[in-house]
C-alpha cells in the first residue's frame, strides 16, 4: 500500500496507492489546461513557417529549430527597444505604486480617522473599473496635462489604476503586524517615523514584496491599453505594440511573433523570479507570545 | 530616581469608567504588585503609568514632576509586555540595542550596555539568534533585557510571566527577585497569579472593579483583610464564609452565635453589631481535623488527595460557594461521608453587614497556624 511514503511520513500525510494516483492525476488535468496555450506556443516558435500551414496539422514541430528566436531580431530590428519600453514603464509604474501605497496602507492599517471607511470603499469601487472604460476622459485629461506622446502618458493611468487594489492588499498584511510593536517602540522613545522604517517595514516586506510583483504583473499587462489610445511615437511602444509588427501585409509570421512573445516577457519572468526569492515567511514568528 | 504618586486617577472609555480614582505613593526602590480580579483596570492603570494610556483626570507624578502630558521616555519608565512584544526581525542584540540606538547611544556604549544586560539575563549565548528561535522564558528575558538597557527609575510589567509554565514561571519569579534587589529600581508588577504577588511584592495592591480594595503587605493582606473582597482574593483556596448572629459585643471580642454554638472571637466589635448578621471567615487551611474551639460537621462531595495536603469541598447549597477544608498530609476523608471539623476563635475574620471588616486582635507572625 505504501507507494510514495516511508515510515518517516507523518501519517496525515499517507495516502492510498489509488488516492496518489487521483491526486496526479488532477494535478496533471489542471496543469495541462493551464499550460497549453504556452505549450503549443512554445511549439509554434520553434516550426518553421510552412509547417504551420501543413494539413493534417501535426503537434509536434518535424523539424523544430530555434531559427525564429534569431529571424525575429532582423524582421522587427526595434524590437529590443520595444521590450525596454515595456519593461521600463513596468518598473516606474511599480516603483510610483509601491512608493504611494506602502505608507498610506501603513496609514490605513494602523490609525482610525473620520471617512476611512468611505475612502477605502471608494479605492474599491475604482479598481472595480477596467482603465479600458475611463478611456477618453483619461485622454482629455492627458491631452490638458500635455502628457500625449510621452512615457508619462503609459505610466501615470496605470499606476493610478493599480493603486487602490495595492493598498487593500498592503493593509491586509499590515493589519496583523501586532501593535504592541509599535506601543514597545514608542515606549522605547522612538518616534512614529522611525517605528515605521525600522520596525514595521522590515517586517512588511513579504508583503511589499507580494505587492510589488502583483503590480508589476499589472503594469505589464495593461500598459497596451494607453498605448494604444495616449501614445503615436514608435520609440515610446511596449511590447504589445511591438508583437504587432510581425502581423505582416498579407500574412502573420506566426513562429516568429510565439518567439517574440516569449522573449518579450522573459525579462518580467527575471525579476518576478529574482523578487519572489525574498518571500520568505514566518517573519512575526517570536514577536508576541 | 523611581518615586510615583497616583493622585485620584480616573480613566474613562467613553461612557464607561474603567480606574475610578486610584490614589496611591510608591516609594523609590519598592517592588508593587496590582492583583485583582480579570477587567478590573490594571493593564489600564499600568498603561496610564506607561503614558501609554491618555489620563482623564487626576495626576501621575514621578519624581515630584507632573508627567500626564509627558511621552513614555520622558517619563524614566521602561515597560514589559505581557506578549513580549519583540522585533521579529532583530537579533536578539539588536532588540536589546534598540532603546539605545532610538537615542543614538554610540557604538561602544551599545555594545558595553548589551552585553551587561544578556550578562545578567543569561543570554550571552543567544545574542545572535532571531526571537523566533528563543523558548518562551528566552523570549520574556530579552523583553526585560530591553527595559533594562534604558536604566529606568521604574519598571513596569504587565503579566510578564502570564504565558509561561508553572515551572518557567517559579525560575523567573526568583530571576525577577534577585534582579529588583541588583538594580534596585522600582518596580511595579500586574499580575493574576496569587503566588507570584504574595512571593515578590513589597506591597500588594488589590483592585476590584476600578478601586483599590488595600494595600498593604502580603502577610497584612493575609492576615488582615480589611473587607470581604481582599479576603476572598487572597489565599487559595479562597476563605469561607458563615452567616453568624452577634450576640454580645465585649472586651474580649464579639460574642457570636452559629447555629445554636457560641464563641467569642477576638476582635473590635463595636457595641451597635450587637444583634446584626454578621460574615464569619474563616481560611480553609486552618480548620483542624481534630480539636477547635468550634466544630461543626460538613459532608465533603468530593475530596483531592495532594499527598501533601488533602482537600475536601462541601456543597452549601444553590448558588452558595462550596465550603473548603485545606487538611495537612494524607488524611482519610472520604466523599459523601460526614466529617467534624473544628477551628479556633483567634483564626477567625468577622465582617459586618457591608463586608468590611472588624479589626482583628492579632499581630503577623505571632500566630501557630
Ligand atoms: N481601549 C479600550 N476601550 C474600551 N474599553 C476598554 C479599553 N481597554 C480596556 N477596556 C475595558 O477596561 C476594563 C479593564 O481592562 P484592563 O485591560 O485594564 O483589565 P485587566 O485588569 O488588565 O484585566 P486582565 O487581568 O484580564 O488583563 C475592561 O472591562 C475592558 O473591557
Ligand atoms: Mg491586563
Amino acid at each position: 500500500m505504501a507507494l510514495f511514503h516511508d515510515r518517516n511520513t507523518p501519517m496525515i500525510d499517507r495516502y492510498r496507492w489509488w488516492e496518489v494516483i487521483a491526486i496526479y492525476a488532477g494535478i496533471f488535468v489542471f496543469l495541462f489546461f493551464l499550460l497549453a496555450p504556452f505549450i503549443e506556443g512554445f511549439l509554434v516558435s520553434l516550426k518553421p513557417l510552412a509547417e504551420l500551414f501543413s494539413t493534417p496539422y501535426s503537434f509536434w514541430p518535424e523539424n523544430g529549430s530555434f531559427t525564429a528566436y534569431v529571424t525575429m531580431w532582423e524582421r522587427v530590428p526595434g524590437f529590443a527597444w520595444y521590450v525596454f519600453n515595456s519593461f521600463l514603464i513596468s518598473t516606474v509604474s511599480t516603483l510610483i505604486v509601491l512608493l504611494l501605497v506602502v505608507p498610506a496602507a501603513y496609514a490605513f492599517a494602523r490609525f482610525d480617522f473620520r471617512g476611512m471607511g468611505l475612502v477605502l470603499g471608494g479605492f474599491l469601487a475604482v479598481s472595480m473599473f477596467s482603465g479600458a472604460v475611463l478611456l477618453i476622459p483619461l485622454f482629455r485629461l492627458m491631452r490638458s496635462l500635455g502628457m500625449l506622446n510621452t512615457y508619462w502618458a503609459m505610466i501615470i493611468p496605470g499606476a493610478a489604476f493599480l493603486i487602490p487594489s495595492a493598498i487593500w492588499l498592503l493593509r491586509t498584511y499590515m493589519m496583523r503586524i501586532p501593535n504592541e510593536l509599535n506601543e514597545a517602540a514608542w515606549t522605547d522613545g522612538a518616534s512614529q517615523f522611525y517605528t515605521f522604517r525600522r520596525v514595521v517595514l522590515p517586517i512588511a516586506s513579504p508583503g511589499i514584496i507580494v505587492v510589488a510583483i502583483v503590480t508589476f504583473i499589472g503594469a505589464y499587462s495593461q500598459q497596451f491599453i494607453f498605448a494604444l489610445t495616449f501614445n503615436s511615437k514608435t520609440e515610446y511602444m511596449p511590447l504589445p505594440i511591438g508583437l504587432y509588427a510581425f502581423f505582416g501585409k498579407q500574412d502573420v509570421v506566426w513562429n516568429e511573433l510565439m518567439a517574440a512573445a516569449f522573449v518579450g516577457i522573459a525579462p518580467a519572468m527575471v525579476i518576478i523570479f529574482f523578487l519572489q526569492r525574498y518571500l520568505v515567511g514566518g517573519l512575526t514568528a517570536g514577536a508576541v507570545k | 530616581m523611581g518615586q510615583l504618586s497616583l493622585k485620584n486617577v480616573v480613566k474613562t472609555f467613553g461612557q464607561f469608567e474603567v480606574v475610578k480614582g486610584v490614589s496611591l505613593d510608591v516609594a523609590e526602590g519598592e517592588f508593587v504588585v496590582f492583583v485583582g480580579p480579570s477587567g478590573c483596570g490594571k493593564s489600564t492603570l499600568l498603561r496610564m503609568i506607561a503614558g501609554l494610556e491618555h489620563t482623564s483626570s487626576g495626576d501621575i507624578v514621578i519624581d515630584g514632576k507632573r508627567v500626564n502630558d509627558l511621552p513614555p521616555v520622558k517619563r524614566g519608565i521602561a515597560m514589559v509586555f505581557q506578549s513580549y512584544a519583540l522585533y521579529p526581525h532583530m537579533s536578539v542584540f539588536e532588540n536589546i540595542a534598540f532603546p539605545l540606538r532610538v537615542e543614538r547611544a554610540p557604538e561602544a556604549v551599545i555594545r558595553e550596555k548589551v552585553t551587561a544586560a544578556a550578562r545578567i539575563l543569561h543570554l550571552d549565548q543567544r545574542l545572535q539568534q532571531k526571537p523566533g528561535q528563543l523558548s518562551g522564558g528566552q523570549r520574556q528575558r530579552v523583553a526585560i533585557g530591553r527595559a533594562i538597557v534604558r536604566e529606568p527609575g521604574i519598571f513596569l510589567f504587565d503579566e510578564p510571566l502570564s504565558n509561561l509554565d508553572a515551572a518557567l514561571r517559579s525560575d523567573m519569579r526568583i530571576e525577577l527577585t534577585r534582579l529588583h534587589k541588583q538594580l534596585g529600581a522600582t518596580m511595579i508588577y500586574v499580575t493574576h497569579d496569587q503566588i507570584e504577588a504574595m512571593t515578590m511584592a513589597d506591597r500588594i495592591v488589590v483592585l476590584n472593579a476600578g478601586y483599590i480594595a488595600q494595600v498593604g503587605a502580603p502577610l497584612e493582606l493575609y492576615h488582615k483583610p480589611q473587607n470581604t473582597f481582599v479576603a476572598g482574593f487572597i489565599g487559595n483556596p479562597r476563605m469561607n464564609f458563615l452567616p453568624v448572629t452577634c450576640t454580645a459585643a465585649t472586651d474580649a471580642g464579639a460574642a457570636i452565635d452559629w447555629q445554636g454554638k457560641a464563641v467569642t472571637i477576638p476582635v473590635d466589635a463595636p457595641p451597635d453589631a450587637v444583634g446584626k448578621t454578621l460574615s464569619l471567615g474563616i481560611r480553609p487551611e486552618h480548620l483542624l481535623l481534630t480539636g477547635g474551639e468550634m466544630t461543626l460537621t460538613v459532608t465533603p462531595s468530593v475530596v483531592e488527595h495532594l499527598g501533601q495536603q488533602t482537600i475536601a469541598w462541601a456543597s452549601q447549597g444553590e448558588g452558595a460557594a462550596p465550603f473548603c477544608t485545606v487538611l495537612p498530609g494524607d488524611q482519610h476523608v472520604v466523599a459523601d461521608r460526614p466529617v467534624t471539623i473544628g477551628f479556633n476563635a483567634a483564626d477567625c475574620h468577622l465582617f459586618d453587614e457591608n463586608g468590611q471588616a472588624l479589626e482583628r486582635r492579632f499581630t503577623p507572625g505571632s500566630a501557630a497556624g
